[in-house]
This record gives C-alpha cells, structure tokens and sequence, in this order.
C-alpha cells in the first residue's frame, strides 16, 4: 500500500499553476511562432493529468481552460471543453506516467497539443471566426501545438528525470512504497538519465 | 522488479483507492459547463457578465501583463543578431558607410526631435482642452493565436470605450473591441477581422481596408476602373462615423488587375507597427470636420452604383453575346 503525500502534491500543484499563469500572461504575448502562442494552459493541465490524472486532473483541464478562455478574446468555454477532454484521456490510464519516461511524455504531449490545437481552430472555424481551414489548420493550430510542445520540454524534464527522483505532485506516491515503480524511478533518477 | 517506470500500471495507493476516480463524472460535468459557457458566449458576445467577468479578469492581470511587456522589451530586437552573425564584408563595409551617413543624419534628427516634442506639447495641450483623445501605452500582445490584439493601459475608467479608434504617431493601428476597468484591448489593422473605409489619398477612391491572416492589409471593393497607383497613400474615409476622416492607414505596395474581375486587388503596407510597444492614442470622440460629409457619401454611393452599373453592364453583354454567365 502507497501513502500519498497529498498536501506536497496540492502544494506542487499550486505552484505549478501559478507558474503557467503567469507565463501565460507574460511570456506568451511575447513569444510567437508566426501566429501561434505558447498555450501554457495545456501545459499545467497535461502536467496534472500525467501526474496525478482522474477527477484533479479533469478539473485542473477545466479550470486552466476556463482562465486561458478569460485571458484571450475568443469564446469563453471553449479552451475548458478542450482541456478538461484532453486531461481526461491522458489521466485515465495510470498516474505517474511522467515519472523516469521522458521519451512518452514528450510523445503523449505533442499528440494531446495537436488534438487541443486543432479542434479548437476548428471551432473557431465553425463560430465564423475565419473562412480558410488552411489558415486555421497551418497557421495558427500547427505553430501553436509546435510551440507549446517546446515550452513543455523543461516541464517535462523536470518532472520525469528532477522530480521524479524526490517525489512530489503524484511522484510522491512512486517514492512512499511502490517497489517497481518506485525503484525503477529512484534508479533513472540517480542515474541522471 | 522492473527497472524502468516504462509500462508501470498504478498501484493501489491510498490516493487512488480512495479519494481518486477515473474522472468519468468530473469529465461529464465539465464538459456540460464548457458547452453551456461556450454556446451562452458566442450568442451573448461580450455583453453581459462574461464581458464583466473577462474585463475583471484582465484588470486584475494586467501587472502580470505589463511586467512581460518590460521584461520582454529589451529582447525585440533578438531576430537581427542571427542577420548580424552571418553578414558578409561586403555588408559591413556597406553598413559603416551608412552608418556614417547615419550620424550626420542624427544630428538633423536631433534638432527636428526638438521641434517636434514642442509641436507635441502644442497638440497636447489642443487634446487636453478637445477632450477628443487619451494617451495610453501598448502594455501587451495577443496571449492567443487566434487574434492580432495588443492591450493598452487604459480602460472605461479613463473615457475608453470599445469601437474607438486607436492610432500611433505613424496613423491607425486599430480599434478598441473590448474594454475593462484599467486595460483595453485593441484589435490591430491586420487582424483577420479587421475592416475599415478607407480611401485612397490622391485619386479619393474609397474602399475597404481589410486584415488578414498572413498580416497583409488588402484594399477591397475598388473597381477595376478606378485609379490606384503603387506608392498612393491609403487613408481613413470617415464613412461609418467611428474612425476620423483623413488619418493615414498605409501605402499600396501592390495593385493587380486579375481578367474577369471586377475588383482590383490592392494590397497596402500599414504606417504603423507595434512591435515597439509605443505610445498610442485612443480617439474618445469625433469633431464634425472629423466625420464623412455628405459629398463623400454622395461619392462613395456614386462609386458603388457606377461598379454595379459596370457589373450588369459587363452581364448584360455576356448574354447579348451569347456567353454564359453563371
């Protein structure tokens, strides 16, 4: 049986959210990849979803959503639709997935990035926001899912090779007793890999 | 025991047993909330409370915003250190003439930069007895692909109010679409949204001046007939009553004259930039010379019924001769 240390991981998880707010509000405005901006967003949701997944992970898709949709100009709601589905699917399988595996977190990242980016153009193709899905598709989904998948490497870093050797935001339940699980990320991480 | 992580199913851990699900019915209820907040927005706009809600929401995250914007300004010109790296002698030698060309130049600049700050204080002063404009800062880009906005520094609380024009010292650069307690936002020339009556300056042909989503201004409804040279200068007609009449917009870098089309496709390269993060000034209100006379409405009417006339024209000949029109 697992402790979890659920006051490190709602502390993790706060502080994490404040990080990506406010990359949200000061770095993405400045960073862009022709039309695309860094969604910062999907990066806490997938964070949480990776890491600790099921209801919290859903709920931390909707309210990042929501305060991405708060943010921008578009349609309040549809950045939560967006996230709280894509937090779900990327939590629904098993928790800790971040933890030691860099190489499928960067694969489930990138594939949750581009689903999220392209039903969202899409949608706003269909609000009448535009009227060429090439635009929609190839200048603003695809360099906003490219961008954001490089602002989610040092997360994802951190979060499979740092943190997964201390614990931490779901990591923590690795670390209490698991024995694979715990022992395999313990030794990546000791290991620097 | 496994040696990775790879593969690893959870383990019964008290968090998961107990106070963590699959998430099915959070999932249900989010997206239930989602689709209501999102069919209630598109319908409602920014009227009501989600416009009270997001103007909130931006009045409080607006030093976050502005800390980016400084934090963010000494960066700007980072694109052109790539360019400098990899230029040529050739280049340079070019680059210290002109640079010493430069200098001397600054000198004229310096004493014009005079007589312009004293101008400035003079339309400062005719703004501040006028109460037709406020100053405000561009303290913010777009935080989203999908829109060309920047966010100012003032808001309702300061006189600004969505549908005001914004312009810099170079012309427009847009118009205000949403505005909370502190900050603006304003949508930007090349927005895809964006549309404006514009004229050209010389031949006072009147158009549309529409963004798009490669960041090129495009002047329609100008008809093949009319007079549009590269270099006139676009500037705003006045007609709608929301923009001045007269400020300068862009100058057409392109005009092409498709076959069959009725339409000449202009395309015009704007005046002002915002990548500088200037000062802006928003028009709160329009004099009367400010706004379209009834002769250049008279005129825009006569335009549009000569390109319709030219059309029916153009239809009417096509069936004479016995050619499909469809």
């Amino acid at each position: 049986m697992q402790v979890s240390d659920k006051n490190r991981n709602v502390r993790g998880a706060v502080v994490l959210a404040v990080l990506c707010l406010v990359l949200q509000l000061a770095l993405a405005p400045n960073v862009g990849l022709g039309n695309g901006r860094a969604n910062f967003a999907l990066i806490f949701a997938s964070c949480v979803a990776l890491q600790v997944g099921g209801t919290s992970g859903v709920i931390a898709g909707f309210v990042a959503g929501l305060l991405f949709d708060l943010s921008s100009t578009g349609p309040i709601g549809l950045m939560a639709f967006c996230l709280s589905v894509s937090s779900y699917l990327l939590g629904m399988e098993q928790r800790n997935r971040m933890a030691g595996d860099l190489g499928a977190t960067m694969a489930l990242f990138c594939a949750s990035a581009l689903g999220v980016s392209v039903v969202y153009h899409l949608a706003m193709l269909l609000v009448g926001q535009t009227s060429s899905i090439v635009d929609a598709l190839f200048l603003r989904a695809l360099p906003t899912a490219l961008l954001t998948a490089v602002f989610f490497v040092p997360f994802a870093y951190y979060f499979s090779r740092v943190r997964a050797a201390s614990g931490g935001l779901g990591a923590g339940s690795i670390r209490a007793g698991r024995l694979g699980g715990s022992r395999g990320a313990s030794h990546l991480g000791k290991r620097g890999l | 025991m496994p040696l990775s992580s790879r593969g690893r199913q959870a383990g019964p851990t008290i968090a998961n047993s107990r106070g963590q699900s699959s998430g099915g019915r959070a999932l249900v209820a989010c997206v239930a909330v989602s689709l209501v907040l999102f069919t209630l927005s598109s319908r409602m706009g920014d009227e009501g409370p989600f416009g009270v809600v997001r103007g909130a929401f931006q009045t409080v995250t607006s030093p976050v915003r502005y800390l980016g914007a400084t934090v963010s300004l000494p960066f700007q010109g980072l694109g052109n250190v790539v360019t400098n790296l990899t230029a040529d002698q050739a280049t340079l030698s070019e680059l210290q003439a002109e640079n010493e060309a430069l200098r001397a130049r600054n000198v004229e600049l310096e004493e014009a930069e005079q007589t312009a700050e004293r101008l400035q204080g003079l339309l400062d002063l005719r703004d501040a007895n006028n109460l037709q404009s406020t100053a405000a800062r561009i303290i913010s880009g777009s935080s989203d692909s999908w829109t060309t906005t920047v966010t100012i520094d003032k808001g309702t609380t300061s006189g600004v109010a969505p549908g005001m024009p914004v312009t810099s010292s170079g012309g427009v650069i847009g118009q205000v679409i949403e505005s909370a307690a502190t900050t603006s936002t304003v949508r930007l020339l090349t927005d895809e949204n964006s549309s404006i009556s514009a004229m050209v300056q010389s031949s006072r042909v009147q158009g549309m001046l529409n963004g798009s989503v490669t960041g090129e201004l495009r002047l329609t409804l100008v008809g093949t007939d009319q007079s549009v040279q590269v270099g006139d200068v676009i500037v705003t007609s006045g007609l709608g009553g929301a923009f001045p009449k007269g400020l300068p917009l862009g100058e057409v870098t392109s005009v092409e004259n498709s076959p069959g089309s009725l339409y000449l496709d202009i395309i015009v390269e704007p005046f002002s930039r915002t990548e500088n993060y200037e000062e802006v000034l928003v028009v709160t209100s329009l004099t009367e010379e400010q706004r379209a006379t009834a002769d250049d409405i008279a005129a825009a009417d006569a335009q549009d019924q000569q390109g319709t006339a030219g059309t029916t024209s153009s239809t009417s000949e096509g069936q004479g001769d016995g050619e499909s029109t469809q």
